[in-house]
């Protein structure tokens, strides 16, 4: 079993709503965020243009380096296959926000402990969706076992067809989180692209720090 | 990310430390100097003991951190139960020259502590090594700190040494120049590597360590202070004769030198640590 989330790229307008409810959700703090939506490009020469949002959240990895590396198993996977952190046995080392490769961790300044995206772990409990999926307006958000063949996630994946199903970059982790992304919607970006008018913080790219 | 002083700062002191019992245990096995031990033996622990204090102040719940116990593949349980051993090697090593042990006792203790000197040296640096972050995904990132270990240690070693004679300088400063030498193939090879890392960005680029964001810090913290400094330090010492020639104060000041050589080399390895793709 491996519980995920499938984002149709092609669908989303970018409307932030998936942002807001899951701040509200988690209670998430100022500054701090479990998913955020990126704008990637625009890209090209006008009038040939291109560009998307792409929603980001914790990729859920089947080989989660950040539990690899966590020294209390404070980080662990569950049964379900979503990749969880038990606040109690943190002792906010960080160690899991250098091991993840998006920096989908955040540090709990308050609590002293580091947090992340949990697919809203206390609904689905409960049988309801993620706050994110259960408030997307263009219904591009897709949440269940990517492993069951009858699952909604895995017949949306079918539907795509494999060429418009894409990951986010794979170093050893393996990212479940699918996107479908369409080429007539726009070309895919295996990296944020170095040359938009985006700054690097809403595309998603780190700005170079200055020294000396 | 962020520079992490107290990480840099816990990662400096403990290679200052495993580097000094490495060399105490080289004089113990040669018979270098008696004189030394001692005090190395107690300089060593405070280095740890500061490495240690800075390392809890990284945490946000220290009192957790026995939770590791259960988990012995971390990076963070190899660091501690090294730091451990090592501890308990030093303070071995101090109550066996108290008691007046057998010189294969005192052989056998510093052997073993400096075996996991050495390897705690390497796993401070090896910790680090991980795909997230492509500027630290080399296995050179370990051996510039053992390199900066080995440098430090032997500048330690060299300053607490009591009434040096000429031969014991001459030594002592041969070795130093060559251990700088290996603590720039070091650097040179991580470059090398940073330069050949994958998913190439402007903000963990070669050549922003030399020519960009931190040529400053590379070349001012790292070249000049931290291998040029402790080089000519060492080097002046053999152009003199006479009670200035057998001083270990040059000794001391390089040591300070590579000390803040390390240091800025790694804050400038935690600034580089950029992830593939950053989120938020």
């Amino acid at each position: 079993m491996k519980k995920t989330m499938v984002i149709d790229l092609d669908r989303c307008i970018g409307c932030y709503s998936c942002e807001m409810a899951c701040k509200m959700e988690n209670d998430v703090a100022l500054g701090v965020y479990y998913n955020k939506v990126l704008t990637i490009g625009p890209m090209g020469t006008y009038p040939d243009i291109q560009q998307y949002q792409l929603p980001t959240i914790c990729q859920q990895c089947y080989n989660p380096t950040c539990v690899d590396v966590c020294p209390t198993g404070a980080s662990f996977k569950a049964a379900d296959g979503t990749v969880m952190v038990d606040k109690e046995l943190c002792i906010g080392c960080k160690y899991c926000m250098m091991a993840c490769p998006y920096g989908a961790r955040s540090y709990n300044a308050e609590q002293k402990v580091v947090e992340k995206c949990t697919l809203c772990a206390h609904l689905t409990a409960v049988g309801e969706k993620p706050a994110c999926v259960k408030v997307c307006c263009s219904k591009c958000r897709f949440f269940g076992d990517i492993d069951d063949p009858n699952s909604e996630v895995a017949k949306v994946l079918k539907e795509a067809g494999a060429e418009n199903i894409h990951s986010l970059p794979d170093r050893g982790n393996h990212p479940s989180v699918k996107y479908i992304l369409h080429r007539k919607t726009a070309q895919w970006q295996d990296l944020p692209p170095k040359e938009t008018w985006r700054t690097p913080h809403q595309s998603g790219k780190k700005e170079e720090k200055r020294h000396g | 990310m962020d520079s992490e002083f107290s990480l840099v700062f816990f990662t400096a002191f403990v290679d200052l430390g495993c580097g000094l019992f490495i060399a105490l245990a080289i004089n113990e096995w040669y018979s270098f100097s008696e004189t030394v031990k001692q005090r190395g033996a107690i300089a060593t622990l405070v280095a740890l003991a500061l490495g240690g204090f800075s390392s809890v102040l990284h945490l946000g719940h220290p009192e957790r951190i026995f939770g590791a116990l259960g988990h012995p593949t971390s990076g963070i349980f190899i660091e501690s139960s090294m730091i451990g051993i090592t501890g308990i090697c030093v303070i071995a090593y101090l109550y066996a020259l108290q008691r007046n042990a057998s010189k294969q006792t005192l052989k056998t203790i510093t052997l073993v502590g400096a075996i996991t000197a050495a390897i705690l040296a390497f796993a401070v640096g090896d910790s680090y090594v991980m795909g997230a972050r492509p500027a630290w995904d080399t296995l050179t990132l370990p051996f510039v700190y053992l390199a900066s270990a080995l440098l430090m240690g032997a500048l330690a070693y060299a300053a607490l040494l009591v009434e040096p004679n000429a031969l014991m300088i001459q030594k002592m400063k041969r070795l130093v120049q060559a251990l700088v030498v290996v603590q720039a193939i070091a650097i040179i090879a991580y470059l090398v590597a940073l330069s050949s890392a994958p998913y190439s960005d402007a903000s963990r680029s070669a050549s922003s360590v030399l020519f960009g964001g931190f040529a400053m810090l590379f070349w001012v913290g790292i070249v000049i202070i931290g291998l040029v400094v402790p080089f000519g330090l060492v080097y002046s010492q053999s152009k003199n004769d006479g009670a200035v020639a057998l001083s270990n104060a040059p000794f001391a000041l390089g040591l300070m030198c590579a000390f803040v050589g390390a240091a800025v080399y790694r804050v400038i390895m935690f600034n580089l640590g950029t992830t593939v793709w950053q989120f938020f």
